[in-house]
């Protein structure tokens, strides 16, 4: 715990944070959709209000009101990097709050671009960043604005921007987490919560346990001044939400423990735990003045059901109440006193201390149970790094084996090809290749296992040295793995190779590049036109009919490979598997003039 | 070694898991309603997507004279005796024999379960209203919970066992969890360790009380206690039918065991425990093999302070040794009708912090302090003598799985499997270098008569070295030390797929040019390995894409699809030497009927092209019994014109 200040650690200064509590809370119950504030000379402050129906915080027909974020077409649009690449999971949102950003993005007087995209490129003209910023639903819709943000304009450079968001709900599961750390996002985000306010832990109920309920605490919310009686429903109301926390935080303690009970697996069948998570940083407000700092999300959630648990039985009613009451009670906790010099930053969770000990981790009533799940956070954040060194030690070994390979690649460029020489497998060097291709085979299905399981840090996939490292590998490896494949015939055991037999070690990697370099999917296949060649090839050859266009496709992208030195010149070797199908395509009458071209060239360049 | 993650105990946290679900409540709700309406012997409801089926505790009259069934008490039955006849065997997945467990142990004996309590179960099986009440509910729901009280909770684990065999023969993805409150133990030994092999042990959760003699009972030798037995059961019964709600306020006579009776009974089977509980610990097979009745599944403790779920045996064992000596004889009499208590009492105890006890040392490391978190929740206070050891089982239960993650075991694993890879491209190369040899034999046959030169010597061994892999990874995933879904990640499947048709035709070679199949019988019923089997299994599994593959193969498969061919040709070659010397007509229609069957099987298999071209090769076992084969039948025909008789099978 360390004492830098407020505002270069969390890159937003105590000023501008008291000015969006203070919009946020003017704008707590309001008719529009969003506000604008440019009074200030810093930044321009973008302001959400709440909305306070419980079809606005749960819609559609899940459990939890969860959805796709690519479930509409905006919205596929809008997030495409809210998703993990390699595996290609697609980050689940709330749809309510999905839905009323839909609203602020469309809203338009007139059919030209709506109000929000216009107030949104004015600040930006004048150089101001923006700031997105709301109290309890209205923080979930900051949220989402700032992805939105972020992921139009972040690459351009044009304009920067923070979220900052009051006692929100959750917005996201794991992968909008892990997606927003991928792109270096987490920062831009803040959630102030206090200790006791239950709105940040609805979400992990699913509506049918807490709809009564969560109505009354709804109306409660907005009538200020006129009280709801609160004694009848909180104790049902807290101890439903707080069992549901719990049960999720439970499960999330034993994975991050490493337990391997089949229990665990069976009771997930039996029990729907909630699907959202918290990501970016939270400031926990302990209610006496001090403010606990934790950017861990695992660390997080579970700090969410500790920090609300009883002392004594006797609480429960006391504690109930003041869940709901302290939804509104930001004001005493921020605008009265200075942040900056009650700040704690919790880092080395691993190292947490188990007993009490004066901190303000004992003003959150942490427990040692709690700590203990702390730590246990903390340490699985370290084993993803440890396995990322760990990897990264690998590469030496890589680059030996590629090393190998191209000398073999170069070897066979002259003679009988590449690919061609390889799939014979005639002599000794070539069974040398072989156990050369198999052993990088073996490292890197080992990293594709621990992304597949997430155990990999966030960051890992956005990495530019292991993008270029997967792409050689896929360049050099996969055409051996191709002709391996077509060599034992196992595309008659399994079906052609690019839709049964791809490895993930290539599919991955290929994603990787797509994403990096913004492309469409699947426009980044060069390692595998070889796959392609074999099944032409396998339809031509048994009379079959040939589709013109793929035929077409091939033959230039296998010439603008090859010109980009994408692929070796040994394609069009005399004997290449590749001059068997140009044959074919010549019986069919289907060759494209740009290998034509190459060809020619080719010949001239061997004569010469 | 990579720095490994500091380890943490997190047994208290499956059973807060567990107790934030509703799973518990209405389990014992619906237990307290089966008990009440004993005569029907359980009952059924369904909760939103969750069928809950649960038996009575009052049923055991429903079978037998009590007194018939104190006399069988602890008499052991196979549980493949079970069934109807008629090929009804309601337990084959579990009871199905194997040739040799993964460690090289032989045959682990049979799976046994009690006698009484088997017929009770299959009683109340054969009964309409069971078969009504369970298809409705299997059709009805995505989940079932299977659960009873006392000896309802025994029916409850026969119940969800035959559920269980029943799904996968039925390939149904249908989840079952059984609940059982103070349940009596089951089964043997090897009952349980079916159970682990068939990685069901997470479908089992057995709540015991801390101090509830029911579950300790049957490590004791109750031939000499019958009588007290039966008033303890019939009190039990009783007490059950009067606290019930339809009864509520209705008068029981209760017959109940004097003071001395119970402090002599309390004393016997807490003796006993501590027996059972010293030689389950020990290294030794022999001596565990004395123990008859052996837990399964999961075991959740609780006490007043809390709960904690163990999952190993021998831990388990221990554990009900040592709660039950805390306890006296009349709390350990009445704490099997006090579920409901316990219940009510763990399934809020969510919303209290958990911490150490004032004035408490807090160990520093995250591993002792949750140890001693632990044994606070199972309510074995510190001063106790009991708490050490305690302790210690706690350490054990936990130790084996945490001082290593699952992941990162699956991670070496993945690093191991590089390093065995080569091994196996050494086969590939081999296999190909056969089928260009002049000596034309082929990959198998090659094989088999190998001589004694470097290249032959280090195939062999390249064949063990991947064996042995093999069978760690099977005994690391039998001991829960690989991530539960490890058996079905295609890497792994795969690749021992792979093996399995490269290396188990060598296997077979290997077999019989050693001779064994002379001292211990053929291959297929005999010889083959486990680890084979299991790899079928995980094969026939895997998750297939919607359109399988049917074209025509355009040339012979790269290794014969059928990893067993060579074996069937090794018996195919012996039943037609057989079939020349054999004299007895009924016994040459039974060969000649084998043989055509597997000359169809095998032109099959080649017209398809399944085999890879080894299989062809000149001089090929194969090759030269179809030659064999020719020539007998011409033979034949030459000597007996009416052969074509037997040749056509009729």
């Amino acid at each position: 715990m360390d004492s830098e200040t407020l505002g270069k650690k969390i890159g937003i200064s105590e000023e501008l944070i008291k000015k969006s509590y203070t919009l946020s809370l003017e704008n707590q119950v309001s008719n529009e959709l969003f506000h604008v504030d440019k009074s200030s000379s810093d930044a321009v402050f973008i302001v959400f209000p709440g909305s306070w129906t419980v079809k606005e915080w749960f819609s559609g027909d899940q459990a939890f009101g969860e959805t796709k974020i690519n479930s509409k077409d905006w919205s596929k649009k809008a997030f495409p990097s809210m998703r993990s690449i390699g595996n290609d999971d697609v980050a689940i949102v709330n749809q309510a709050f999905l839905e009323r950003f839909e609203l602020v993005l469309k809203d338009s007087k007139d059919s030209k671009d709506s109000k929000f995209l216009e107030e949104v490129t004015l600040a930006m003209n004048g150089n101001k960043p923006i700031i997105f910023t709301g109290h309890s639903s209205g923080g979930a819709v900051a949220v989402l604005a700032t992805i939105w943000f972020l992921e139009k304009y972040s690459k351009s450079n044009t304009g920067t921007a923070k979220c900052v968001t009051f006692g929100s709900p959750l917005v996201g599961d794991y992968i909008v987490s892990h997606a927003l750390k991928r792109e270096k996002w987490s920062k831009y985000f803040i959630h102030f919560v206090m200790r006791y306010d239950i709105v940040p832990r609805i979400l992990l109920a699913p509506l049918s346990s807490i709809q009564q309920e969560l109505e009354h605490v709804l109306h409660y919310f907005t009538a200020n001044g006129h009280h709801y009686p609160l004694e009848s429903i909180a104790p049902d109301f807290y101890t439903n939400v707080m069992r549901n926390t719990s049960a999720l935080a439970s499960h999330a303690a034993c994975k991050l423990m490493g337990n391997t009970n089949l229990l665990l697996e069976t009771l997930t069948n039996f029990t729907k735990l909630s699907p959202y998570r918290p990501f970016g940083t939270y400031i926990f407000c302990t209610g006496n003045g001090k403010l606990v700092h934790l950017d861990n999300p695992e660390a997080v959630l579970q700090l969410l059901f500790f920090s609300c648990q009883l002392s004594h039985e006797n609480e429960m009613e006391a504690t109930a109440r003041s869940c709901i009451n302290a939804h509104l009670d930001y004001k005493t906790e921020l605008l009265g006193r200075s942040l900056e010099e009650n700040v704690v930053y919790v880092d080395r969770l691993e190292e947490l201390p188990l007993a009490s000990d004066g901190s303000a981790l004992d003003d959150l009533g942490l427990s040692t149970r709690g700590r203990l799940c702390l730590r246990a956070a903390g340490e699985l954040e370290k084993q993803k790094q440890r396995n990322r060194q760990q990897i990264d030690r690998k590469k030496a070994e890589m680059e030996e084996g590629m090393k190998g390979l191209e000398e073999y690649k170069t070897f066979n460029a002259q003679k009988v090809g590449y690919y061609d020489a390889f799939k014979k497998q005639n002599e000794k060097r070539d069974f040398d290749a072989n156990v050369r291709r198999l052993v990088l085979a073996g490292i890197w299905d080992e990293i594709i296992e621990m992304l597949k399981r997430y155990d990999l840090p966030d960051e890992f996939e956005g990495d530019d040295s292991w993008i270029n490292l997967g792409t050689e590998f896929r360049r050099l490896v996969e055409p051996l793995d191709i002709a391996n494949y077509y060599r034992h015939a196992k595309n008659e055991d399994t079906g052609a190779y690019m839709t049964k037999g791809r490895p993930r070690r290539y599919r991955y990697p290929q994603r990787w590049l797509e994403k990096k370099e913004g492309r469409e999917r699947d426009t980044c296949g060069e390692s595998c036109f070889w796959a392609e060649v074999e099944e032409l090839l396998k339809l031509a050859s048994n009379g079959g009919k040939v589709d013109e266009a793929r035929a077409k496709e091939l033959q230039e992208g296998v010439a603008k490979w090859i010109k980009d030195g994408v692929a070796g010149k040994d394609v069009l070797l005399g004997d290449s598997t590749f001059l068997k199908l140009w044959e074919e395509l010549g019986r069919l009458k289907l060759q494209q003039e740009c290998i034509g071209a190459l060809m020619t060239n080719f010949t001239q360049l061997s004569i010469s | 070694m990579e720095a490994e993650a500091s380890p943490f105990e997190s047994s208290e946290l499956v059973a807060s898991l567990l107790a934030s679900t509703p799973l518990l409540s209405e389990s014992w709700r619906l237990c307290s309603v089966a008990n009440a309406a004993a005569p029907l012997g359980f009952v059924s409801e369904r909760i939103g997507d969750v069928g809950y089926f649960a038996f009575s505790a009052c049923s055991i009259q429903m079978i037998t004279e009590e007194s018939e069934y104190y006399s069988t008490c602890r008499n052991l039955v196979p549980l493949d005796s079970a069934g109807a006849g008629d090929g009804d065997r309601p337990f084959s997945v579990l009871t199905k024999s194997s040739n040799s467990s993964i460690n090289g142990e032989e045959d682990e004996g049979a799976v046994m379960v009690h006698a009484g309590l088997l017929n009770l179960f299959l009683f109340l099986r054969s009964s309409q209203a069971f078969k009504d009440q369970m298809s409705a509910l299997i059709n009805g729901s995505k989940s079932i919970v299977i659960t009873g009280h006392s000896i309802g909770g025994t029916t409850a684990s026969l119940c969800a066992l035959w559920l269980l065999c029943y799904l996968q023969s039925v390939s149904s993805t249908l989840s079952v969890l059984c609940i059982t409150f103070g349940s009596p133990l089951l089964g043997n030994e090897s009952l349980s360790r079916a159970i682990l092999r068939e990685r069901w042990g997470g479908n089992f959760c057995h709540v015991v009380s801390k101090y509830d003699i029911m579950p300790r009972l049957l490590f004791a030798p109750l031939e000499s206690c019958t009588r007290q037995l039966h008033f303890l059961l019939q009190y039990w019964q009783m007490s059950m039918l009067a606290s019930s709600p339809g009864n509520f306020g209705q008068y029981f006579p209760v017959l109940q065991l004097g003071e001395e009776e119970k402090a002599h009974l309390f004393s016997f089977i807490s003796h006993h425990n501590l027996l059972v509980s010293s030689v389950a610990q020990a290294e030794a097979r022999e001596e565990k093999a004395n123990i008859l009745y052996w837990p399964f599944g999961n075991y959740m403790f609780c006490s007043q302070e809390g709960a904690i779920c163990l999952e190993n045996a021998a831990s388990v064992i221990e554990m009900m040794h040592l709660m039950f000596m805390t306890g006296n004889p009349s709390c350990c009499i009445d704490d099997h009708l006090k579920y409901g208590h316990y219940v009510g009492k763990i399934s809020s105890q969510f919303l209290n912090k958990k911490s150490f006890l004032q004035g408490e040392v807090i160990p520093e490391s995250s591993y002792e302090a949750g140890v001693a978190l632990a044994l606070q929740s199972s309510g074995i206070s510190k001063q106790e003598p009991a708490a050490r050891p305690a302790e210690d089982c706690l350490k054990k239960a936990s130790g084996m799985r945490h001082m290593r993650t699952p992941s990162l075991n699956a991670a070496n694993l993945a690093i191991r499997l590089s390093k065995v890879v080569p091994y196996r491209a050494q086969i590939e190369w081999y296999m190909a270098s056969c089928d260009k040899s002049d000596e034309q034999l082929g990959y198998y046959d090659s094989f088999k008569q190998r001589g004694s030169s470097k290249r032959d010597h280090k195939v062999n061994m390249n064949r063990l070295l991947l064996a042995g892999f093999w069978n760690d990874v099977l005994r690391m995933l039998e001991n829960n030390e690989l991530p539960h879904d490890f058996h079905k990640r295609s890497k792994w499947v795969n690749t021992s797929q792979f093996y399995k048709l490269l290396v188990e035709p060598l296997d077979i070679a290997e077999y019989y040019r050693s001779g064994m199949h002379r001292t211990k019988g053929h291959y297929l019923k005999h010889g083959r390995e486990r680890r084979f089997e299991i790899f079928d299994r995980w094969w026939r599994e895997r998750k297939v894409g919607p359109e399988e593959n049917t074209s025509m193969r355009s040339k012979f498969a790269g290794l014969t699809q059928d990893s067993c061919f060579w074996a069937k040709v090794e018996e195919a070659t012996e039943w037609l030497a057989h079939v020349r010397s054999e004299s007895d007509a009924r016994k040459l229609a039974l060969l000649w009927e084998n043989i055509n069957n597997f000359e169809r099987y095998a032109t099959r298999l080649v017209d398809c092209k399944e085999v890879s071209k080894d299989v062809l090769a000149k001089n090929s076992s194969y090759s030269k019994w179809v030659e064999d084969l020719r020539e007998l039948k011409s033979q034949m025909q030459q000597i007996h014109p009416q052969f074509p008789r037997f040749r056509d099978g009729a």
